[in-house]
C-alpha cells in the first residue's frame, strides 16, 4: 500500500475549529484557576488530544496518547530535584553576602546559572523526544534512545561560541542545535536526518543585527543634520532643533517596529531552512510560511488576545498548531509495510523541565 | 456476532490498516480479516485513548500501537464490555464538571488557609536552638560590620534590659551601614543601622524602633513568614510564575502589615513598662513620613498605599504612638546624655568593624 502525497493537495491537514476548541479551553480554564494550576497538566493534554486529533497526515489522524500525569510527575520531579536546591542555594549564598563572602556567593551563584542553562539544553531535547513518543501515526510513534545529556552540553558550548564573536554566530549555534536534536530522533524504525545549513541564513540575521545600528546612526546622522541646518539659518534654529527632535522619536519608534519585523523576518527564515533540512527516510519536509505570514499571524494574535481583554490567550496553543499544520508540507513515498513500530525507550514523565524553563519544543 | 458498524484495526507492529470484524466469546474477543484472525484479546486489556472526530480509539495494556478503531453506531452488547471514555481526567468525569469544580474550590481555599494561618501555631513549636542556628547561618558575624566599644555596649545593654524581661534571648547589634533601617532575623538576632542611630534625635527614638524588632522576635514574626513563604511557594508552585507571584507577594505584604502592627503594639507596651515616652518614636515616624510622602498625600493615599505597601504607613503610625502617650506621667529618658552619645558615636569610634553594605534588606 503506497500513498503518493505528491498527488495530493497536502500531506498534513488541519480540520479544528476555534468553537470545537472553545468547548475545551474555557472548562480547562475554569479547572486550571479552581486548581491553583495544577490542572494545566491534564488541560494541555486535553488541547492537543484535540489538536492532533483534527490533523490528518495523508489518510490517517495523528494521535496523541500523553497523559496528564506524566507532565505533572515531571512536573514534581523539577520542583524536587532543581526547584529546591535552588532555593537552598540562594539561602547559603544570602548567608555568605551576610558574612562578606561576596564573591564565594557570585561563583556559587554563576555555577548555579550554568547548571540551569545546561538543564534548560536537555530540557529542549527531552521535550521534542516526549512529544515524538507520545505522537502515533497508524499505530506507529515516534522517539529517542538518546537520554539528552550530551545534547545539554553541546546546548552550552554551542551557544556560547554563538553569542562569543559578538553575538555573529547565532545562526550557526541555531541550526546546528536543530540538526543534532533531529538526528537523535526518529519514527517508526526510520531516523530522522537532518541537514540543514546556516550559510543561507546569514544575510537575514545581518539585517537583524544591523537594524539597530542603522536606525541610531541614521537618526543621530538626520538629528544633526537638521539641527545644524537650522542653525546656520539662525532664525530657524528652534524649528530645525523640533525637527531633530522628531526624528529622534521616529528613530525610536521605529527601533520598536522594525527590530521585531526584522527578527520575525530572520526567524521565519531560520525555521524555513531548519524544516526544508530535514527528512525522513524517504520523505522531505517544507515549511511554507514566510515573513508576511508570520507577520500578520503575530498581528492577528496580539489583536485577539488585546481585544478579549488577555482570555483570548487561551487560543494561542490552538493558533499554534494550526498555523504550524498549516503551512507544514511532507513530499515522497511512505512504504506502509516498511513502517514498523518503534523500539525508542518510553519515558514514563513529561515534559516538565520544558515547562520549568518555559520553553518550545521545535 | 456480525457487525454492521466500522471497526478499524492497527496490529502495533506495521502501519497497515486494517478492516476488521469483530467476534466476541465471553470476555475475549478476535479481530476477523478477511481469512485472518487476530487474538484472542481480553476486554479487560482494552483501554480507551482518545476520539478522533466520530471514531472512538482504543488500546490494548502493554501492547504499543494496538488500536482498534469503532466508527457508527457501537451495539449495546460490545459498548458494555470497552472501557469509559475519558473527557477531563479521572476525578473530574467521576465527578462531573460542575461539583468537581465546587470540590476543586473547596480543596484549593483549604489549602491556602492551611498554610496562611498554621504558621501562627506552628512557630512557637519549632525549637529555639533550630531558630538560632538559622539565624548564625544566615547571618554569622555579618561580615565584621558589628560596631563595639565598651561604654557603648553598655548603653545598648540597658536599653535591651530595659525594654525586654528576657534580653538574655536576644542578640542586638549596631551595624555600620549607612541606612535608616533595622531588621529582626531568625534566632532573636536584632540588627540596629547605625544609619537610624544618627539620625534619631533622642535615645527614646531608637528605643522604640527596637522595641518594634522585639516585637517581631518575640511574637515569632520571621519564623511564621518563613513558614508562609515555604508554604506559599508549594501551594503556588503549580501557578503561572507571573500570576503567582503576585498573589504571594499580596498574601506577604497583608500578613507582614499585620506584623508590623503587632510589633508596633510590642513597642507601646514596651516603652509603657520602661516608662520611656512614645513621643520621640512618633516624631522618628513624622520625619519618615516625610521621606514615604504620606504626609503630603493626604487622605485619600493613605487608603490604597496604606493597604499595599508592607508597612502601615508612617502617618498612622506617628498617630498612633502619639494616642498611646499618656498624659501627665513622668517619663524617663531611655538613656543618659552621656550613654546617648556613646551609643551613638559607636560605629564612629570602632574603626575595626567594617562599613558599607552592598546589598539590600527590607
Amino acid at each position: 500500500m503506497n500513498d503518493d502525497p505528491a498527488q495530493r493537495h497536502s500531506a498534513f491537514r488541519f480540520h479544528g475549529n476555534w468553537q470545537e476548541f472553545a468547548r475545551i479551553a474555557f472548562p480547562n480554564l475554569l479547572l486550571t484557576i479552581v486548581t491553583l494550576g495544577i490542572y494545566r497538566f491534564w488541560a494541555t493534554t486535553r488541547e492537543r488530544e484535540y489538536l492532533w486529533s483534527k490533523t490528518d497526515f495523508i489518510d490517517e489522524r495523528l494521535e496523541w496518547t500523553g497523559r496528564g500525569i506524566e507532565l505533572f510527575i515531571g512536573f514534581i520531579m523539577v520542583f524536587l530535584l532543581i526547584g529546591l536546591p535552588i532555593i537552598v542555594i540562594q539561602f547559603i549564598s544570602q548567608g555568605l553576602i551576610f558574612r562578606g563572602q561576596t564573591a564565594v556567593a557570585g561563583i556559587v551563584t554563576i555555577a548555579m546559572f550554568v547548571l540551569l542553562f545546561y538543564l534548560s539544553g536537555v530540557a529542549y531535547f527531552r521535550a521534542l523526544r516526549y512529544r515524538l513518543s507520545r505522537t502515533y501515526w497508524r499505530g506507529i510513534r515516534g522517539g529517542s534512545n538518546n537520554p539528552g545529556f550530551g545534547y545539554g552540553l553541546s546546548y552550552m558550548w554551542k551557544n556560547f561560541v554563538g553569542v562569543l564573536p559578538i553575538f555573529l554566530l547565532v545562526p550557526w549555534s541555531m541550526i546546528s542545535l536543530w540538526n543534532e536534536r533531529w538526528n537523535s530522533m526518529s519514527f517508526g524504525p526510520h531516523s530522522f536526518e537532518s541537514t540543514a545549513r546556516w550559510q543561507p541564513l546569514m544575510k537575514r540575521y545581518l539585517l537583524f543585527y544591523l537594524v539597530p545600528f542603522l536606525l541610531f546612526f541614521g537618526a543621530i546622522t538626520l538629528a544633526v543634520a537638521a539641527a545644524t541646518s537650522g542653525a546656520d539659518i539662525g532664525a530657524l534654529g528652534g524649528a530645525g532643533m523640533a525637527v531633530g527632535g522628531i526624528l529622534v522619536v521616529i528613530a525610536i519608534l521605529g527601533l520598536y517596529i522594525i527590530l521585531p519585523l526584522a527578527a520575525l523576518a530572520y526567524y521565519s527564515k531560520y525555521f524555513r531552512i531548519a524544516v526544508g533540512g530535514l527528512r525522513l527516510h524517504n520523505l522531505e519536509f517544507e515549511f511554507r510560511a514566510r515573513a508576511p505570514n508570520w507577520i500578520l499571524f503575530f498581528l492577528a494574535n496580539m489583536a485577539i488576545v488585546i481585544c478579549t481583554l488577555g482570555i483570548g490567550y487561551i487560543f494561542m496553543p490552538y493558533r499554534n498548531w494550526k498555523f504550524f499544520i498549516d503551512h507544514l508540507e511532507a513530499y515522497g513515498e511512505i512504504n506502509i509495510d516498511e513502517l514498523t513500530q518503534s523500539e525508542t525507550v518510553v519515558s514514563k514523565h513529561g515534559e516538565g523541565l520544558l515547562d520549568a524553563f518555559d520553553v518550545g519544543a521545535i | 456476532m456480525e457487525t454492521f458498524f466500522n471497526v478499524w484495526h492497527y496490529d502495533g507492529r506495521s502501519a497497515v490498516r486494517r478492516k476488521v470484524e469483530i467476534q466476541t466469546i465471553g470476555r475475549q474477543f478476535f479481530l476477523l480479516e478477511n481469512e485472518r484472525r487476530h487474538g484472542p484479546f481480553a476486554f479487560s486489556d482494552v483501554e480507551y485513548v482518545t476520539r478522533k472526530e466520530d471514531v472512538d480509539v482504543y488500546g490494548l495494556t502493554d501492547v504499543d500501537g494496538w488500536r482498534l478503531m469503532l466508527s457508527g453506531p457501537v451495539p449495546d452488547e460490545l459498548s458494555e464490555l470497552l472501557p469509559v471514555q475519558r473527557k477531563y481526567g479521572g476525578w473530574v468525569d467521576r465527578l462531573g464538571l460542575g461539583k468537581a469544580t465546587i470540590a476543586f474550590t473547596l480543596a484549593s481555599a483549604a489549602a491556602v488557609a492551611i498554610v496562611l494561618l498554621s504558621p501562627q501555631w506552628l512557630a512557637p513549636l519549632i525549637p529555639d536552638s533550630i531558630d538560632r542556628q538559622l539565624g548564625d547561618a544566615l547571618v554569622g558575624d555579618f561580615g565584621g560590620r558589628f560596631c563595639s566599644t565598651p561604654a557603648g555596649d553598655a548603653a545598648l545593654k540597658k536599653l535591651v534590659n530595659s525594654l525586654d524581661r528576657n534580653p538574655q534571648d536576644l542578640q542586638v547589634e549596631v551595624a555600620k551601614i549607612d541606612m535608616i533601617n533595622a531588621v529582626a532575623l531568625p534566632g532573636g538576632k536584632v540588627i540596629l543601622f547605625d544609619g537610624l542611630v544618627k539620625q534619631a534625635r533622642s535615645p527614646d527614638e531608637v528605643a522604640g524602633v527596637l522595641a518594634h524588632e522585639i516585637g517581631h522576635v518575640r511574637e515569632k514574626h520571621v519564623m511564621q513568614a518563613l513558614l508562609r513563604q515555604m508554604g506559599l511557594a508549594v501551594v503556588l508552585g503549580g501557578v503561572d510564575g507571573n500570576s503567582g507571584a503576585l498573589v504571594n507577594n499580596m498574601l506577604a505584604m497583608s500578613y507582614s502589615r499585620e506584623s508590623e502592627a503587632e510589633a508596633d503594639a510590642h513597642s507601646m507596651k514596651a516603652l509603657g513598662t520602661a516608662n520611656i515616652s512614645p513621643v520621640g518614636t512618633a516624631s522618628f515616624f513624622d520625619r519618615l513620613s516625610e521621606l514615604d510622602g504620606s504626609a503630603r498625600d493626604g487622605d485619600n493615599g493613605q487608603g490604597i498605599a496604606g493597604y499595599m505597601s508592607s508597612h502601615p504607613l508612617s502617618r498612622a503610625r506617628k498617630q498612633a504612638f502619639e494616642k498611646s502617650i499618656v498624659k501627665g506621667r513622668n517619663y524617663k529618658p531611655a538613656l543618659t546624655p552621656t550613654e546617648w552619645t556613646e551609643l551613638k558615636t559607636m560605629c564612629t569610634q570602632d574603626r575595626k568593624a567594617k562599613s558599607g553594605f552592598g546589598f539590600e534588606f527590607e
